[in-house]
This record gives structure tokens, sequence and C-alpha cells, in this order.
């Protein structure tokens, strides 16, 4: 892996076309939010002049709707299509055991406070709007409290607002964010995570002024679960686990754990290793 | 300015003009004190979560009798953010006056010296990298790097301008050179940083009250509550400052050593102030004019008026950076921009006589 070159990125335009000319690539797949900045530069035709095609994808701006024909469009040009209708049928079976028993149930909506990237700084604090973490929400049967407030799919909230929408449940998203903040508040959910470590700092977010006296900390209904599946084609894995919290009677036999090391068994040449969400309600259980 | 018509009639004319001039100032300071004390009350009153008038006042006044919520978001939200909106405007905009009267300039301000984008480089080490310039304090890396790196560029500042032939134009030039530097320094940061790194980065940059919290607003109090005293204290020597060095000193002011206290002083001011709460451009540059139009040159006024103007506008700012959406924040330093600059121009294309 150390092997392969890295690119600056488009937004912050340190993309090198001649980098990127001199590998010699069949392809070059871009992030959508690149797209304007390609085109502004005019990459796209200096590229085409090589006869080097830009493809853009998207995991981010719209994951629900953009990740099947991202994939598709991957598996397309890397002639392994059977793996990506393969993996997008999985992920649509997936998905509909969550969405099946949301719309046939049709079960009062919690609601719903995203702590986006919680404890990263001292600011607080950053959430989603109705798009990416706010889409799993709605799908998993929660209410985001902030689908009218915040515009966009990101931004933040005034801390304020957090008590006074009183959230029955709070989900944080979490990294090991080590290398950045150093020993920071950040709960460091993910592949292999410290798990004890990892609920001793979530329960340690929830002392924060803005968490004061909310349904979701005085019934422990607060938890953490990996940051990047805002960024990832397997979201469902956290639709799964969001639903099994906001409605444990209808999702009893739901295993996200489960889902996501079969994920890793059928689709990834990486061993599975749990780590990727934790609950301050599992203590009572 | 007034003083040729004052020649011109008798003494007692004179006195009598002096006495309406200063009482007409002292009026202005007394309406600045009560439209900032509104200000701060609206601030209190105003928030998402909508409670009634009375709901406020019984928090702030028997905070033992309302529901725990109530009493913290009064308390522990909406008090520290309007204190600290007014400890803020006042101390940058005060540090903005003295820049602009000991470098005799109508341009310096802490942003202009690079004091602030100093404070901003250092935040964003800590933010970016979480690098740490003392190995101490990593819940507040944030806040001191920020003062750190501000307060060691007022000092080379200071420094470059003890060499010989070096005047006050040499050193707002060398303040913007700073300036530069540190940009670049930032734009080599953002270019380094993680994406979650970066949002955090730009948030700060833009300015934001929403940091606040009890223990900054004592810090920023303490600083300000040291730093008033010392500059009034100066008051005269400062005034007499503004007719230049050379007159200055022929009324026993020494302008160099002046300028080094006043100018490490109102680091102290700027570094402290952006260091809790991010870059708030604008205020250190017009708060000071808009008070210079009100009350004049003469420090009594001049530096009273300032930090009222200063905190005036960044209450007013905090006000609307909370109410255009409710719910959520947004950054104070693009509110205080977009309000207060049609504000000055308003101003300065109005004014009669000239303001510098």
């Amino acid at each position: 892996m150390k092997d392969i070159p890295t690119f600056g990125g488009f937004k912050d335009g340190t993309f090198d076309v001649e980098q990127a000319a001199s590998l010699k690539p069949d392809v070059v797949f871009m992030n959508i939010e690149a797209q304007t900045a390609t085109e502004d530069a005019g990459y796209e035709d200096k590229l085409a002049a090589l006869g080097i095609p830009i493809v853009y994808v998207d995991f981010r701006e719209d994951p629900i709707k953009d990740t099947p024909a991202s994939i598709r469009l991957m598996g397309r040009l890397l002639d392994k299509e059977n793996e990506a209708e393969r993996f997008i049928n999985f992920s649509n079976q997936q998905m509909a055991r969550v969405t099946d028993v949301i719309e046939q149930a049709d079960p009062e909506r919690p609601r719903v406070f995203i702590d986006r990237a919680g404890g990263y700084s001292d600011d607080c604090c950053m959430s989603f709007g109705p798009h990416n973490f706010g889409d799993y929400v709605r799908i998993a049967g929660g209410q985001n409290i902030a689908d009218d407030i915040i515009p966009n799919t990101f931004g933040t909230l005034n801390p304020e607002q957090i008590i006074a929408s009183n959230p029955q449940q709070v989900v944080v998203t979490g990294g090991d964010w080590e290398a950045y903040v150093p020993g920071g508040a950040w709960v460091g959910v993910g592949p292999g995570a410290d798990m004890t470590e990892a609920r001793r700092k979530l329960e340690a977010l929830t002392h924060r002024t803005a968490m004061t006296g909310i349904d979701a900390v005085k019934h422990d209904r607060v938890h953490a679960i990996w940051h990047q599946f805002y960024n990832s084609p397997y979201y469902f894995v956290a639709i799964q686990q969001l639903a099994k919290w906001f409605h444990p009677d209808l999702f009893k036999d739901l295993d996200p754990d489960a889902t996501l090391r079969e994920l890793h068994e059928r689709f990834l040449p990486l061993t599975y290793q749990p780590g990727y969400w934790v609950s301050l309600e599992a203590e009572d259980e | 300015m007034n003083k040729s018509t004052a020649a011109m009639t008798s003494p007692q004319q004179g006195r009598t003009f002096y006495r309406t001039m200063v009482l007409r100032r002292q009026v202005i300071l007394l309406g600045l004190l009560g439209a900032l004390f509104l200000s701060f009350c609206v601030d209190l009153a105003l928030g998402p979560a909508r409670y009634e008038l009375t709901e406020v006042l019984s928090a702030l006044l028997t905070p033992g009798s309302v529901s725990e919520q109530i009493s913290v978001i009064v308390w522990q939200i909406r008090m520290p953010v309007a204190l600290m909106a007014i400890v803020v405007g006042a101390s940058l905009s005060i540090a903005g006056a003295q820049m602009q009267t000991i470098l005799s300039n109508p341009l310096a301000s802490p942003f202009t010296l690079g004091i602030s984008a100093g404070a901003g480089f250092g935040a964003a080490l800590a933010l970016a990298f979480g690098v740490s310039i003392v190995p101490f304090a990593v819940d507040y890396i944030v806040p001191i790097n920020a003062f750190l790196v501000a307060m060691l560029t007022a000092l080379m500042i200071h420094l470059l301008s003890m060499r010989r032939g070096v005047t006050i134009e040499t050193i707002v030039l060398l303040g913007i050179a700073m300036v530069f530097i540190f940009n670049a320094l930032m734009a080599l940061i953002q270019f380094f940083a993680s994406q979650q790194a970066l949002s955090a980065v730009v948030f700060w940059t833009m300015g934001s009250l929403t940091k606040a919290t009890w223990p900054k607003v004592w810090v920023s109090l303490a600083v300000l509550a040291i730093a008033i005293p010392l500059l009034a204290r100066h008051g005269w020597a400062l005034t007499a400052m503004r007719l230049g060095d050379a007159k200055a000193e022929s009324m026993g002011v020494r302008p160099r050593r002046l300028r080094l206290q006043v100018l490490m002083l109102v680091s102290l001011l700027a570094s402290v102030s952006v260091a809790f709460v991010g870059t708030i451009g604008f205020i250190g540059l017009v708060g000071p004019h808009i008070a210079r139009m009100l009350v004049g040159e003469d420090q009594r006024f001049f530096l009273p008026a300032s930090a009222l103007c200063g905190a005036l506008i960044l209450s007013v700012g905090s006000v609307i950076s909370k109410m255009l959406i409710p719910g959520t924040v947004i950054p104070i330093g693009i509110i205080t921009s977009l309000v207060g600059i049609p504000f000055f121009l308003f101003l300065v294309l109005n004014q009669k006589k000239s303001i510098w």
C-alpha cells in the first residue's frame, strides 16, 4: 500500500495534473465535490487530450442516492460488474431489513441529535442537516432534530437548541483522531477499538452543557458510531445499528455486527475487526 | 478643530463652550451605555428555546425557583456568550483605538499588525495537528497557542522597530508583512489538515462566540480590567501623541517607551480575545473610528467610547447571529462585518468634518 502514490485534493486546488498524467492511468476517479473545480481548471480537456477520462463518483454528498450508481460505474470500468451487482444487491437486501419493518410498523419516531465528531473540538455542536447521517436517521425510523434547522448536509447547532429540542436519542460520530487531536474528547470507535475507553469517553461527553437534562442522557440512550460511515458504501450497516437503537423491540433479531462481518467475508480482502459502535445503554442488558 | 472658534470668543464664552462640549460627550457615553445594556438584555432574552421574558427574569433573579434546563440555558449558555460579546468587543476596540493612536495610522488594528493572524496560526496548529507550544494544559492548547504566537508577533514587531531608522510607517509595513506570512502558513496548514480538522479551522477563522465559557469570560474580563486603568493613566500622554512625536516629546512624553508599553498591552488584549473566540475581524478597526466620530480624540472620552462602541457592535452582532436562522449559529465574524460595514460607511459618508 505504501507504494501507491498520493494526490493532493481538488477542492483546495492541490491536485497535480502533471503527476496524474505521468502515472498514465486508464481512468481518473474524482469525488463529485471536485467537479466544479476540475471543470474550472480545464483538467477534463487536458486529460482528455491524453485519452484519460475523468469519472465522478459520490459516496458523501448524497450517499443513499449515489452509492449504487457509483459502485456500478466502478464495477463496469474495473471489469468487475458481477461483484458490483452482488454488492448492490447485498446493500439493498440489508437496507430492506430496516425499511420494510419501519414502513409496516410505522413506529413513533424518537427525536435524535446527531453529534457530528462530538468532542473533536470544544465547540458545541456540529451536526448533520437532512442529508447524509440525517438521511440515515430518517430511514432508521428517527427524527433528526436538525432537519429543519441546518439547511444543508453539514452545519452547527446552537447548544441551547439541543436542550430545547430535548432529544430522546443521541448519536455521536467518532473515530480514532489521535493524530489530529491527541488526547481529545472524541470517541475512538472503529475497527479494533478499545471499547472500555470508547465508552468512558462517550460517557464523559454527556456532561457537556448542551446535554443538560435531555431525555437521551437521563435514559442512557447515548450512542457512538464510526464517523466514516458518512462517507462509505457500508452506510447500510450504520442504518441497521441506528434502527436497533431507536426501536429495540422492532429490531430484536437484526444483528448489524453479523452484517458487517458478512460484508467483510464476501467482499473485502480484510479480516473483520469489531468496534464500530458503542452505547451507554449496553450496561443495563 | 474647535480651538480656533474658542480663541475668538471671550474666556466666559469659551468656558461655556467647553462645558457644553463635555456635557454633550458625557451624554453620548451614557447613550452608548444604555444601548449596550438594552442589547445585552435582548441577547439574554432571545434564543431558540423560546422562554417567556418572565421565565428568563426569574432564572436570573431566583435561579433556585426554575427548572434545571432553563437555569442552565440562561446561566451556562446565554450569559457567557452575552458577556463575552461585550468583553471581547470592548477589548478589540480598545486595542484598535490605541494602535491607531500610537502609530498615528487610521488603518492600524490588531488585524493589520498581524497579531490576530498570528493568533489564528497558533490556533490552527493546535486544531489541525495537536501541536502544543507548551507541554501542559492540553485542554487549552488552542487558546494558549493562539496567545503565545500573537505575543511573539508583537515582540518581533517591537524588536524590529528598535532598529535604527525605523519609523512608525515601517512598523505598519512590518505588521502587514506579518499578516501575509501568517496567512501563507495558515494556507499551508489547511493544505495538510484532515477534512475534519479543516472545518474546525475554517469555523475558528470565522470567529464564534459559542465557545464562550465562564472561565474564558473571567480571564478576558481580568485582562480588560488590568488594561483599562493602565491606559487611562496614560490618557493625556496618548492624546498628546496624536500631535506627533516631536510635539508630544516637548510636552514631556517619551514616545518610544509609551509606544512599547501600549503595544504590549493592546497585544495582550487582542490576543486573549482572538484566542478565545477566533478571529472577529473588523471591530478593532471600526469601533474606534465610530467612537472618534462621536466624541473626538480626547482620551478621557475616546477610550470609554471605543470600548462601548466595540461592545455594542459585537453584542448586537451576537443577537443577530443567533436569530437569523434560529437553532443554528452563524459565525459572528460574518454578521459583524455585514451589519457593521454598511453602518460604518453611512457614518463616514455623512461625516461633515474630516475624521482623521
